[in-house]
């Protein structure tokens, strides 16, 4: 399994929800297959996650799904534990686990490449329903329970490497504009304003 | 703190419009966290890390909510990358309300805080994070509204930096 399929059978399913991704590849592929205006591209390693925990907080009625990769979230390994207490309901994380920071381009392993088990981990901070898929079957299966649930979901893709992504051409889209389209489709969508201050 | 400027800064908070605060407890400020709790118009967000109070805070504010992140100044180290990888790269007001300790102001200041707190305000300056210290309640709910204005002027993060009789 690779992640460009995993996406390829998300982007189609997306009406209403926001997207926040993690950086690189999965950034870059996602923003091929989806120019969304609910798409937030944060392309920062150890940030998505944040993120999206502070969309869903905020749109609570709303679905969220955070695109993670394996060493962003070693990276922000807190928060696992806060992810746990708070549990929105309308958050699905998926964490694309290649085994290897990919951006490196000499595929340096991940720590999930040696004894770290993601799962097992985020089962341990308190995220009892983390779930591991390993083929496109139980990925679409876990996805579709997700979209369709009200429940948070935790679901690691062990995935392998891919190198889809620098086939691609990357989004020229920049952070504040994207801010803004993302802003301005809230804005319509929810039905009210999300910045003070007018000039 | 006294109660009464644990009480006024909360208030001045609500005045400002804040609606959602993430936090790490810190040894300064405390007392307004029961406060914040038993007031409904404050969410208040428990994080692990100061580096998440400014993700899990950026992406609220993104949806509306009006944002405090109340750390220590120590916090400010930990959140470095938060603050300019998201709320400086994407342009998010947040409010920082930050416990200063080992300023020299700090009411109990010793070689635990010293070394910590003489690097906050280059640090600052150095994100281009505008700040204001304050060492008494003199006109704290002033100062509040006009953090929580520049920040939505800036749409970019504004600390408060509370020393001196905050730190008794």
């Amino acid at each position: 399994m690779i992640r460009y399929d995993c996406l390829k059978l998300l982007a189609p399913r997306i009406t209403d929800q926001l997207v926040v991704t993690s950086l690189s590849g999965q950034k870059i592929e996602w923003a091929s297959l989806s120019q969304h205006p609910g798409n937030l591209l944060v392309g920062t390693m150890g940030t998505a996650l944040g993120v999206g925990i502070g969309l869903a907080i905020g749109l609570p009625e709303r679905k969220v799904i955070v695109l993670e990769s394996d060493g962003s979230v070693l990276l922000s390994l807190f928060n696992l534990p806060t992810l746990a207490n708070l549990a929105p309901k309308n958050l699905i994380v998926f964490v694309f686990d290649n085994e290897v920071y990919s951006g490196t381009k000499i595929s340096e392993p991940t720590a999930t490449a040696g004894k770290t088990d993601l799962t097992m981990m985020a089962r341990g901070a308190g995220i009892e329903q983390a779930v591991t898929v390993r083929d496109l079957a139980a990925f679409e299966r876990e996805m579709n329970a997700a979209l369709s649930g009200a429940e948070m979901k935790f679901i690691a893709c062990k995935i392998e490497e891919s190198v889809t992504h620098r086939e691609i051409t990357r989004t020229d889209l920049d952070p504040l504009e994207n801010k803004y389209q993302f802003v301005r489709y809230l804005e319509r969508t929810e039905g009210k304003a999300i910045f003070r201050g007018r000039g | 703190m006294e109660t009464q400027l644990a009480e006024r800064l909360v208030s001045g908070l609500k005045q400002a419009g804040i609606d959602l605060v993430t936090y790490l407890p810190e040894t300064r400020l405390s007392q307004i966290l029961p406060l914040l709790r038993d007031d409904s118009a404050f969410t208040l967000i428990p994080v692990a890390s100061e580096s998440e109070a400014v993700t899990i805070g950026a992406g609220a504010a993104l949806t509306g909510k009006q944002v405090a992140i109340y750390i220590e100044c120590t916090g400010l180290y930990v959140s470095c990358y938060t603050l300019v990888s998201i709320a400086r790269r994407y342009g998010v007001p947040l409010l920082l309300i930050v416990g200063y300790l080992g300023s020299m102001a700090d009411q109990r200041n010793n070689n635990v805080y010293a070394v910590s707190g003489a690097y906050i305000e280059p640090l600052l300056q150095a994100l281009q994070v505008q700040f204001q210290v304050l060492e008494t309640g003199d006109g704290l709910e002033s100062h509040i509204q006009d953090a929580v204005r520049e920040m939505h002027a800036l749409k970019l993060p504004v600390a408060l930096l509370f020393s001196g009789d905050f730190t008794r």
